[in-house]
């Protein structure tokens, strides 16, 4: 399909970048006008990487579940049973592995803040939690002014 | 941009068409209100800065005629902005200017407050424009390192003067809360609070830090005003090499008073070393020493670490919010979930193990 999703955010960036950005003179619009841009390109090769991500993450997050069923608070052990009996989103439907994603990290956050795992457990999902944010593929990318070497400079720093 | 109203005429009916005309309008109003003899207005370099991330930023130069004779200013208008990073009060921000004008921490002189944005139609403050330049990585930056090492000492330097400040007897303690219980506990309840406010979808990562904060947080030896924001970026330096110094601590509106190792874990933070550090020679260790030798304190190097955990997860909760307000349309610059700062939190909670 052309142009693809990349070819048109990168297009737009391009039009933006060439077209509209020199016409803007007000600094913070501009600023604003550079940091969406930016944006827009870090969306353009994050956005392939997201169903995989959400697929991998909800897989993983499953199998931690799928362990600690057996030592939390029974109604929790119950929420994550009915959970896990639900069958996983296609792989490409990024809309529903978003969604499956908040149901097993919400069950996840409680069975990590409650009481009843093991050390290796905790350990086992510290691993699980630091890898995911390593692995995130948005990634925020800053915009912030740059340091000032102008005289009077109160107005223009980045708080 | 120059903008002189016409005598007689309100500056709401001249310049209502633009945001900078609509500024001035409710500022011209305001300084009216303040000084009613005020007549002959002029308001000359009017403009938004394209810094600050919570608030409208305005800086202006001003004069007008009163009864007293002429007068004129270089001003700095901050204005409530429609999405914001921090929810803060104008009020006390302006009780924290004024109090610490009868001290020796070097901050703006505030002249106004719309304190319910019935001139500017947001809360605002208008304050003096101080000289020097502002950069948040002036420690890291061009200057010789003896000159940049002399910065970091006046910071720390600065830090525990502003933890110096007799806040009863400046009068902050009939406007700021008085922390009741530890203010490691009352800041937790405070930006709990927030987190579930704005969080829009779930965050183990954020639940666990929560959760071990929760179970082990501090007790304060002493309770001080704490500055809540404490970085270059909150600064302007003034004076050629050798001799810049720092002219202006700016940014009063997180001033609260609570616990000394608040600012100082916001500093030691490592997230932040580029803002706060020298390698080798200004890191960590020189910073909590000249902390202790400025102020005689203990330093409880625990309790350091819980606020150092306490920073990055306030930090985390800031971002989120910045996401929620992109989301619901108020807020106009692109954030994402803050998972950077996942990872240096589990690293420091196993450091205290």
């Amino acid at each position: 399909m052309r142009p693809t999703v990349e070819e048109q955010l990168l297009g737009t960036c391009r039009v933006l970048e060439n077209v509209v950005a020199p016409c803007v003179a007000d600094p913070y619009a501009r600023t604003l006008l550079e940091g969406l841009v930016a944006n827009l390109r870090m969306l353009t090769s994050a956005l392939p990487a997201v169903p995989g991500f959400f697929d991998s993450d909800n897989r993983a997050t499953a199998t931690l579940l799928g362990q600690f069923q057996a030592v939390v608070a029974p109604d929790l052990a119950a929420r994550i049973a009915l959970a896990l009996r639900q069958p996983e989103p296609d792989a490409t439907d990024t809309r529903a592995l978003d969604r499956r994603n908040s149901e097993l990290r919400e069950l996840f956050s409680q069975a990590l803040c409650g009481v009843g795992l093991t050390p290796a457990m905790r350990g086992a999902a510290l691993e699980h939690m630091s890898a995911r944010a390593a692995r995130s593929p948005m990634r925020y990318v800053s915009t912030a002014t740059p340091p000032n070497s102008s005289p009077a400079s109160q107005s223009a720093k980045a708080t | 941009m120059e903008m002189r109203p016409q005598a007689g005429v309100t500056g709401s009916a001249v310049f209502a068409p633009t945001p900078a005309g609509r500024v001035v309008a409710g500022l011209e109003a305001l300084i009216i209100d303040a000084i009613p003899s005020a007549r002959d207005f002029s308001f000359t370099g009017v403009e938004r800065s394209a810094g600050g991330l919570s608030r409208e930023n305005w800086s202006l130069d001003a004069s007008w005629v009163a009864a007293t004779g002429a007068q004129s200013c270089r001003l700095m208008l901050m204005r409530d902005a429609a999405g914001t990073l921090l929810s803060t009060d104008r009020k006390r921000e302006f009780a924290v200017l004024k109090g610490l004008e009868a001290t020796d921490v070097p901050a703006p002189k505030a002249h106004w407050m719309d304190e319910d944005g019935r001139w500017l139609g947001a809360p605002s403050l208008v304050m003096d424009r101080m000289p020097g330049t502002c950069d948040y990585l002036v420690l890291n930056g061009n200057r010789p390192l003896d000159a940049r090492l002399n910065l970091a000492r006046g910071f720390i330097d600065l830090m525990a003067r502003i933890h110096a400040v007799d806040w009863r007897g400046v009068g902050l303690g009939a406007v700021l809360d008085v922390p009741t219980g530890a203010p490691s506990q009352v800041e937790l309840t405070h930006w709990e609070s927030e987190y579930r406010r704005v969080q829009l979808e779930p965050h183990p990562e954020l639940d666990y830090v929560l959760a071990w904060m929760r179970a082990s947080a501090p007790q304060a030896e002493k309770i001080v005003l704490v500055h809540g924001d404490f970085k270059p970026g909150n600064a302007l330096i003034a004076g050629e090499h050798p001799r810049e110094h720092i002219s202006a601590k700016l940014d009063w509106e997180t001033a609260h008073l609570g616990d000394p190792l608040e600012d100082l874990g916001w500093v030691t933070n490592p997230v932040r070393k580029r803002e706060h550090q020298i390698a080798d020679v200004w890191e960590r260790a020189q910073i909590v020493a000249a902390y202790r030798k400025l102020t005689g304190r203990q330093v409880d190097e625990a309790a350091l670490r819980w606020w150092n955990v306490f920073s990055c997860w306030k930090l985390a909760v800031i971002q989120l919010t910045a996401v929620s307000e992109f989301v619901a349309g108020r807020y106009d610059r692109v954030f994402q979930t803050p998972s950077w700062l996942y990872r240096p939190m589990f690293q420091m909670l196993e450091q205290t193990k």
